[in-house]
């Protein structure tokens, strides 16, 4: 059995308060500081506690797959969403996307002109380019996209190094490791040292959407209904606007 | 001449030897613990004296005052130990030739005839009998070229048949090769046979010593 | 086939690594059997930490150290020499992971070699080094040599460290372990599948080989 899976065990085993009642969360990694303030805020107003694991989309996805018990499931992409509902584990009608994002190349600090002008024309400055994998890590999958679209793919693809998920990529930049890396604008907030070198248009790359989902297999399908119910009212999107999130795509 | 005079405490046992070694073999004779060993490892230089100094003909091989001290490998002495220690990673050519200064004059034929094991140089180590492999020790210790040569108690694991004629070896060593030898032994006889000067060693202290007919009663 | 290429990269790194501690592990192996000095049980202690450290807690200490913004990435930056995310990360995180192992089985090797055959050598005029040189390590061997294959054995599985400072980049620094959870990660759970049975083969082996290897070391004395 994967070691993660364990993992998602010890850690709903773990924790503490109301067990029994508390929601929990799979979601991706790129949400990690935007549902722990829409947590509390949803707590505040009288909604349970929620509980969160925070992976790679794709990480997550298989884990479900595998029988983890969790209650709610947000991707990064469609794909991880869909290897789900393949695995029979989502809840018939429960699917709604939350919310949109846009990609940005970044790198250090003391870098962005340097990577502003080479970055257009895969210049020798950029050695090395952190993506999450682009077999299956949503931001790596869209990533591939935007390059591919830009005709840039064959000159990034040696010089590529790929990360199990987006913040791995963004560290890669923190430490120096890398000299530049695409991720979500999102990431940057946090970062030490990462400054956006440009923010990838909407025209130029794939739609980025997060769907979610409640798991057929949850015990708690109600309150996690409630707490999707919230992430999309009026008070969850201004959250997800806070932290720099783009509404979900007009359908 | 072997000069010792030192001191050597361990725990709670004290050596205390001051004597002149003149002969061509010295016997040293006493009991089992007396700290006959324990004498050799010192001369050696395997073990400190606490105080003293030991000289080797004209060579200060030990000194408190002098602030000198050499390690084993420098002070020319051959020691064939109680447990023989042949190398066992070794064959009998090797464990021989290991001592040899490259370019001196004693060879290994020299001293496998003196040792009649001419034959078994190309055995391993495992393939001796226990008289073979005293004389092995024996013809190591000898390669090596030394100014002095500890034989500690060489016979005691060996059959009374066997120490027979084993003897004439050593007999052939002391006249032949001019080394002067310190033999640790509690065999009277050997001693009779051998030993030009005894010292008798009894708990860490010489008790007598002389000529082999006076200092044994 | 890809599969096969990441079998011989692993392989061959973790030879270049298994040299690579064979130098400085046997040193301290000789320094921590034969000699007493203030700090040893902190060298000791600071060699064996690997061992027990969970080995993503290795890995970050040697990111820290290694990275371009780190003290000695920084300095073989500067000269050129690029440590994380590539092979030369792997060998480090291998060798930093196997050194312990190493260290020890050559330890124990030297501790039960018997001290009387030094002090006969060196009564033979044998200087210290050349006494270690012709008594010592040849009676050490196979202690050195089991040491050896548990060390290879290790840095063929390393995963945590490695995958710290080296990633998962295809064809540059994806080991067998690290593969194997890739693939995985990405779905690709056919190949992770043969890479699990070609790691359990050539474990294995490595075992088999020190096993065999100290049987006939002890039938030997």
């Amino acid at each position: 059995m994967p070691i993660w899976w364990a993992a998602v065990l010890v850690g709903i085993a773990a924790a503490p308060g109301s067990t029994g009642r508390a929601v929990t969360v799979s979601a991706a990694i790129s949400l990690s500081e935007v549902l722990e303030d829409a947590a509390a805020a949803y707590r505040q107003r009288g909604g349970g506690p929620v509980r969160f694991n925070f992976a790679g989309s794709n990480a997550l996805a298989r884990q479900i797959a595998n029988g983890a018990p969790v209650d709610l499931f947000i991707s990064a992409d469609h794909a991880q969403m869909a290897f789900v509902e393949e695995a029979g584990q989502v809840l018939e009608g429960s699917l709604r996307v939350v919310a949109s994002n846009q990609l940005a190349v970044v790198t250090s600090g003391d870098r962005v002109a340097e990577v502003r002008d080479a970055f257009p024309r895969a210049g020798p400055a950029i050695r090395r380019l952190a993506v999450g994998d682009p077999a299956a890590v949503p931001a790596g999958v869209y990533a591939k996209s935007y390059l591919e679209r830009q005709g840039l793919w064959n000159a990034y693809a040696a010089r590529l190094i790929p990360t199990g998920n987006v913040r791995s990529a963004l560290a890669a930049v923190e430490n120096g490791s890398v000299d530049a890396a695409i991720v979500y604008v999102t990431d940057v907030q946090r970062a030490r040292n990462v400054r956006v070198v440009f923010t990838v248009a909407r025209d130029q790359a794939p739609i980025i959407t997060y769907p979610a989902a409640v798991l057929l297999r949850s015990p708690n399908r109600a309150a996690a209904g409630r707490f999707l119910d919230f992430l999309q009212s009026s008070d969850g999107q201004r959250i997800f606007a806070r932290h720099g999130f783009l509404p979900p795509p007009a359908r | 001449m072997i000069h010792l005079e030192f001191r050597l405490e361990q725990g709670g046992f004290v050596l205390e030897v001051d004597e002149r070694l003149t002969g061509r073999i010295t016997a040293l004779f006493g009991p089992s613990g007396a700290g006959k060993t324990t004498v050799l490892d010192a001369i050696a230089g395997l073990r400190k004296p606490s105080a003293g100094q030991i000289l080797i003909g004209s060579r200060v091989v030990h000194s408190d005052v002098l602030r000198v001290s050499l390690p084993p490998h420098m002070r020319h002495v051959g020691y064939v130990t109680q447990d023989v220690a042949l190398f066992p990673h070794m064959d009998v050519r090797r464990n021989i030739e290991y001592g040899r200064r490259r370019g001196q004059k004693l060879e290994l034929a020299t001293v496998a005839e003196m040792l009649e094991i001419g034959d078994l140089v190309d055995r391993g180590v495992s393939m001796l009998s226990g008289g073979e492999r005293q004389r092995v020790a024996l013809a190591r210790a000898l390669m090596s070229a030394p100014e002095l040569l500890l034989l500690d108690e060489p016979l005691a694991a060996v059959d009374v048949e066997l120490r027979r004629r084993i003897l004439p070896y050593l007999e052939r060593v002391r006249d032949s090769l001019g080394v002067p030898i310190l033999y640790v032994t509690h065999d009277r006889d050997e001693l009779q046979r051998l030993a030009d000067q005894v010292i008798v060693l009894d708990r860490g202290a010489v008790v007598r010593s002389g000529a082999p007919g006076e200092a044994l009663t | 086939m890809d599969l096969w290429r990441i079998t011989i990269f692993t392989v061959l790194t973790a030879a270049a690594a298994t040299a690579l501690m064979a130098v400085p592990g046997v040193l301290l192996a000789w320094v921590l059997a034969r000699r007493r000095f203030r700090g040893r049980l902190l060298l000791e202690t600071v060699v064996s930490l690997p061992l027990v450290m969970p080995p993503v807690a290795t890995g970050l200490i040697l990111l820290l150290l290694f990275s371009p913004r780190g003290p000695i990435g920084s300095a073989l930056a500067a000269v050129g020499i690029d440590v994380v995310f590539t092979w030369r990360a792997v060998v480090l995180a291998m060798t930093v992971m196997g050194l312990p192992l190493f260290v020890r089985s050559v330890r124990a090797g030297f501790e039960q070699v018997d001290r009387r055959y030094e002090a006969v050598a060196s009564t033979l005029g044998a200087p210290p080094f050349r006494v270690f040189l012709t008594i010592t390590l040849p009676l050490a061997f196979p202690a050195i040599l089991a040491g050896a294959v548990l060390g290879f054995a290790r840095a063929l599985g390393e995963f945590g460290a490695t995958i710290m400072i080296a990633g998962s980049i295809p064809g540059a620094t994806r080991t067998l372990s690290v593969a194997i959870y890739t693939f995985t990660d990405t779905g690709r759970d056919r190949e992770a599948a043969l890479l699990l049975g070609i790691s359990a083969a050539i474990a294995f082996g490595a075992l088999w080989m020190s096993n065999y290897m100290s049987a006939r070391a002890g039938l030997r004395t």
